[in-house]
């Protein structure tokens, strides 16, 4: 590992060492920057002039220094060609298309809620209906930690926060009636063994249907850092396990299912758990290098691979932090694709990403106030140019959204689009000064963090030995510490808090206990009908697969076809890798 | 309790649950405030209340986002009780339930429930409940 060169290394190495062209005349500059002094020294308020920079406090904020004004100095160096371009090309900073919005706005895709199969189903419907444009499956508690419905984990746990999926039975039930060929699907199924369990349950569901693989767009997670780091549970598999079954996956789809994202790099959840956006962005890109790196050493064309990659990302608090860092990422991608993996397609270059709105940034006290949160949120990730958005809930600290809350959340994605006309202009933010010289300081912090953790043994080692858990815990009772006294500034919790504050009036999704008998009872008649010995059989196959290094998705569609259930695989790549216990609570 | 009087806290969640967050946040203000903090993390129910026996725990404290907490919390105090540790255990449940179920969460046995508190509201009401149960025991 230590002789291996870091991606900055690289970078450094191969990027062509053109002049720059900058932008602003120099002779200019130079009659700015005496008339700035000029500014500075008489027009500005003295107090000013020694607070020049201020560090921003906010929910998991970078604490990027700010000045108090942004000038052409800033962006001296700027080389419009090389720094920014035109949308749709090279280095893609003000957009992955020419168009942008123009030619497609962004993907309206709220998540589903929770409850039975059946409810789900219509819950789909109802947000198709009202005008989203495509679907967004969350899975229940059980089933992304992969237990069946009928395990002694999953007690009080089946249709939590999501659907549950043990079979190929409730995927058919869950997509009834919806044209999964012509909407596309996004199914959160966050890990890589869950996505080679729950995945191919939903491509046996289309082959019975009689849809071809090959006409199925859509996504998944499959994100190792998700299980590995992010998530908690009694029992995980050890990070480089998890890690391959990531990159089977993605052969797997890549060659079978060719129009799905087989990856969605997730930073989302790793920045609600507790960490900056520059720590976000840097893990996901470590995780993509590390999947290319592993792809290319198994054989395969880095434009066949990465053309179907995609993010996640978090947009909170710090408006033009979030918009700044969305528009560095895609550069930094385009980058590493183009200089370290020697991409030649412009798509396999492309960042392209879903953002949900920050969740943890949310507060429960005066939750009306979460709307107009979101909308900034929102906002954000359309002037830096997301593919695809989910807006949160105003109720998410209370519960799952209700039916209420999650159609004004998708309102309140339809005003963007539709009424206040942002989506006119293509990256209206590109050639602000203060815009472009965050771009860069973030592009700057978010290669540090990739080259620190390559230093360290690269993305897989510094999640196995603990260091980027501690990290984040860290992170997190600072941030704390920072809320308690006051640093950061909340709204009426405690900043403006009404001493008077009372509990809204709110729906609460109340947990249905007789969805898990009912759930329990299907399974006993699917376990009474299947050929049980067609489905050991398929069991064995997948362990050995795992223990021959055989590609594990292809194991677990045959599993699927035999009715095997989420558990049943669970516990076939416990036996097979052992079991892996989070550095957090070893 | 630990020889040098600290207060002692079990924390963990139930097996399922995704989230720590809230349950790190917790353990560093329990350790700021001076009290031993045993982070056991994700279990079943009466593998948390073994932990606890083993550990000389005063508190345990479980922390749930995902909804379905009464049934796991009717099993952990049936767990506790069976082991004899209930009445002399302060629990405490926080993260995000419906507030509809705390009357049901405190008959069961739950000294303090939380869906938001600062650091000193949950100290607190830690101390008042340890010190409640020392007098009865």
């Amino acid at each position: 590992m230590g002789e291996e060169k870091t991606t900055r290394e690289i970078l450094e190495a191969r990027m062509p060492d053109r002049e720059r062209v900058p932008l602003y005349n120099p002779e200019v500059l130079k009659r700015i920057k005496e008339e700035f002094g000029r500014w500075q020294s008489t027009a500005l308020p003295e107090k000013d002039r020694g607070n020049w920079m201020v560090t921003p406090q906010s929910i998991l904020g970078s604490e990027i220094p700010r000045a108090l004004l942004y000038t052409p100095l800033d962006n001296a160096n700027l080389d419009y060609q090389a720094d920014l371009g035109f949308s749709g090309e090279e280095p893609f900073t003000r957009g992955v298309h020419p168009n942008m919005y123009r030619g497609r706005t962004f993907t309206m895709r709220q998540l589903s809620s929770a409850g039975s199969p059946e409810y789900i189903n219509r819950r789909l419907k109802l947000l198709l209906e009202h005008g989203a444009t495509g679907t967004n499956l969350a899975l229940d508690l059980a089933t992304v930690q992969m237990y069946d419905s009928d395990e002694p984990e999953a007690l009080g746990q089946v249709g939590t926060v999501g659907v549950p999926v043990d079979c190929v039975e409730d995927m058919e039930v869950i997509y009834r009636d919806i044209p999964i060929d012509r909407i596309s699907t996004s199914i959160v199924t966050h890990y890589p063994r869950n996505t080679a369990i729950v995945f191919p349950m939903f491509l046996v569901m289309a082959e019975r249907r009689g849809i071809p693989w090959d006409k199925l767009p859509g996504s998944v997670q499959n994100d190792f850092i998700m299980e590995s780091l992010v998530r908690s549970a009694s029992e995980y598999i050890p990070p480089k396990d998890d890690f391959r079954i990531q990159c089977d996956n993605i052969e797997f789809l890549r060659k079978n299912v060719p129009l799905w994202n087989y990856v969605t790099l997730n930073g989302y959840n790793l920045r609600e758990w507790g960490t900056s956006g520059v720590t976000e962005m840097a893990v996901a890109i470590a995780n993509g290098i590390e999947i290319l790196k592993e792809m290319v050493r198994r054989g395969h064309d880095v434009d066949w691979i990465a053309e179907r990659i995609a993010f996640f990302w978090s947009p909170a608090n710090d408006f033009f932090e979030e918009v700044a860092r969305l528009r560095a990422v895609r550069r930094l991608w385009y980058k590493v694709m183009k200089y370290r993996f020697g991409a030649k397609r412009p798509r396999s270059m492309w960042m392209r990403c879903h953002v949900q709105t920050s969740g943890v940034s949310l507060q429960r006290e005066e939750p009306l106030n979460n709307v107009i949160r979101s909308a900034y949120h929102a906002m954000a990730a359309v002037l830096g140019g997301a593919q695809s958005l989910h807006i949160d809930g105003y109720d998410e600290a209370y519960s799952v959204p209700s039916e209420e809350a999650s159609i004004l959340a998708l309102r309140n994605q339809q005003i963007i689009e539709a009424e206040t006309q942002v989506t006119q202009v293509v990256d209206p933010l590109g050639g602000s000064f203060y815009v472009e010289a965050l771009t860069d300081e973030m592009e700057k912090r978010i290669l540090d963090e990739v080259d620190d953790i390559e230093k360290r043994g690269g993305i897989v080692e510094v999640v196995t030995g603990g260091w980027l858990h501690q990290k984040v815990t860290r992170f997190i009772e600072r941030e704390q510490k920072m809320v308690a006294d006051g640093t950061i500034k909340v709204v009426g919790r405690n900043y403006f808090r009404d001493p008077n504050l009372k509990t809204p009036d709110i729906w609460v999704h109340q947990y249905d206990e007789s969805l898990g008998q009912a759930m329990r009872e299907k399974l006993a008649r699917l376990r009474q009908r299947r050929d049980n010995e067609t489905a050991r059989r398929a069991l064995d196959a997948l362990v050995q697969a795992c223990k021959r290094g055989d590609n594990v998705t292809a194991a677990c569609l045959a599993c699927a076809r035999a009715d095997v259930t989420e558990g049943e695989m669970r516990r076939a790549f416990v036996e097979a890798f052992g079991a892996w216990k989070s550095p957090l609570f070893a | 309790m630990a020889k040098h009087g600290k207060i002692r806290a079990l924390l963990a969640q139930f097996p399922l649950e995704t989230h720590s967050r809230g349950l790190l946040t917790v353990a560093g203000m329990l350790r700021d405030s001076g009290m031993e903090v045993v982070l056991l993390g994700n279990a079943l129910p009466e593998q948390i209340i073994d932990a606890a026996v083993q550990e000389y725990v005063d508190v345990v404290g479980i922390s749930t986002y995902c909804g379905g907490e009464l049934a796991l919390c009717k099993e952990l105090l049936r767990a506790a009780e069976s082991r004899g540790t209930k009445n002399g255990t302060v629990f405490l449940l926080g993260g995000i339930f419906p507030p509809a179920n705390i009357p049901k969460l405190k008959e069961m046995g739950f000294d303090g429930t939380f869906l938001s508190a600062t650091r000193e509201e949950i100290v607190s009401c830690i101390e008042t409940a340890v010190a409640a149960k020392k007098k009865d025991a």
